[in-house]
């Protein structure tokens, strides 16, 4: 009987890919003010001290997304996009409930607003903070209109892309050409 | 002895009922004959089915969210499918309808939004992820999409934008050049005086 958790052979990630799993990330952050402390804590209890054996070396392989300020040539070993993604999905998983609020339309319109503008407000800085603001995506996503269905498609992918069931949608979907 | 496989989320719960298979040697706390289904939603009517109804769900729902994760809304399912699942005709959300087996009934239509969705998507990927369900699920494994699927979640104008401004700015180059003057042709250098005249008698 085929396990239905094996993953397909690992690829290597093109550029618009590494570029969304670091905003997804990022997103990750904005979400959890100590998403970043997380993001090292889960990786160690993930078993991925091999690849990332500290913050530093973690924010290097995060640094290869073109639209950082300070970018890094180059791909990505297909073990270290996984071993990203996989932490990323443990993340998105643990913070479901927060991004279930920020989907659902159920809630009041006035309270469902304020989370939005709370999540903008420290994603905007974030991307201000690490982000190259001269390129064009930068500019989209910190503008209130333009970049708002660029942020519910980032927190949706984290909904559908969160816990173990969730990392293959979600490296096939950064697997995506781009055009 | 009967088993029931039960997975909650916020909005719906699964349960799932069956028996270990025998035949192949299954322990008793496995699945791997489902003789029923149960998804109850808050404020809705309680979904029940067999086993391929339940693999008819997992065929639409899980290949719908992939594509959402890359942006491309793409209804999966036909008519003649039992489950079909798309985007809301009133925008916002999504449809899922159920075509019932039995004669007469019509078919059920359940709008959800896309914390529901989620939590329907979370429901499916518990259940195939669960080691107690000892069975095969013939599932489509997620792959990247093509590059003319990725297109369609771009917006024509945008995607426009570049090949246009290509060729109007080589446009605007051929016509600048066609108005510079055609410089003169070069003069031909002055005949070389002929060495030595010939002598005239």
């Amino acid at each position: 009987m085929p396990d239905p958790t094996a993953a397909s052979a690992p690829t290597r990630l093109p550029r618009r890919g590494l570029e969304r799993l670091d905003l997804l990330l990022l997103c990750v952050e904005a979400l959890d003010l100590n998403g970043g402390e997380a993001m090292v804590w889960m990786s160690e209890q993930m078993g991925f001290t091999g690849l990332f054996p500290n913050r530093v070396e973690l924010w290097k392989r995060r640094c290869h997304n073109p639209l950082r300020r300070t970018t890094r040539r180059g791909g990505l070993d297909p073990a270290e996009t996984d071993a990203l993604i996989r932490i990323l999905c443990a993340l998105a998983d643990r913070l479901y409930p927060m991004l279930r609020a920020l989907l659902a339309s159920a809630e009041p319109e006035a309270i469902r607003q304020q989370r939005w503008a709370l999540f903008q407000e420290r994603l905007d800085e974030l991307v201000q903070e690490r982000m190259n603001a001269r390129r064009e995506g930068v500019q989209r996503l910190l503008d209130p209109e333009r970049g708002a269905a660029q942020r519910r498609q980032l927190i949706q992918a984290l909904a559908l892309g969160a816990g173990t069931g969730g990392f293959e949608r979600l490296r096939a979907s950064l697997g995506d050409p781009a055009v | 002895m009967k088993q029931t496989l039960r997975y909650d989320q916020l909005s719906c719960r699964l349960q799932v009922e069956g028996l270990p298979d025998v035949s192949i040697g299954q322990s008793g706390d496995a699945v791997g004959i489902i003789t029923g289904w149960t998804l109850q939603w808050q404020g809705r009517p309680e979904l029940e089915g067999r086993r391929e109804h339940l693999l008819a769900l997992m065929q639409v729902v899980l290949p719908y969210a992939r594509d959402l994760i890359s942006g491309v809304v793409r209804p999966r399912g036909t008519a003649d499918q039992p489950v079909r699942i798309g985007p809301a005709p009133e925008g916002g959300g999504h449809r899922l309808a159920l075509r019932s087996s039995q004669p007469e009934t019509p078919p059920l239509e359940l709008p959800l939004d896309d914390a529901e969705l989620s939590d329907l998507v979370r429901l499916l990927d518990q259940l195939r992820l669960d080691s107690r369900l000892q069975m095969h699920l013939d599932l489509p494994t997620p792959q990247p999409l093509r590059a003319r699927e990725v297109m369609g979640r771009v917006p024509r104008r945008q995607r426009l934008v570049a090949p246009l401004g290509g060729a109007l700015a080589l446009a605007l180059a051929a016509g600048l050049g066609l108005l510079l003057p055609v410089p003169p042709p070069p003069e031909p250098p002055p005949a070389a005086p002929a060495a030595s005249e010939p002598a005239t008698p």
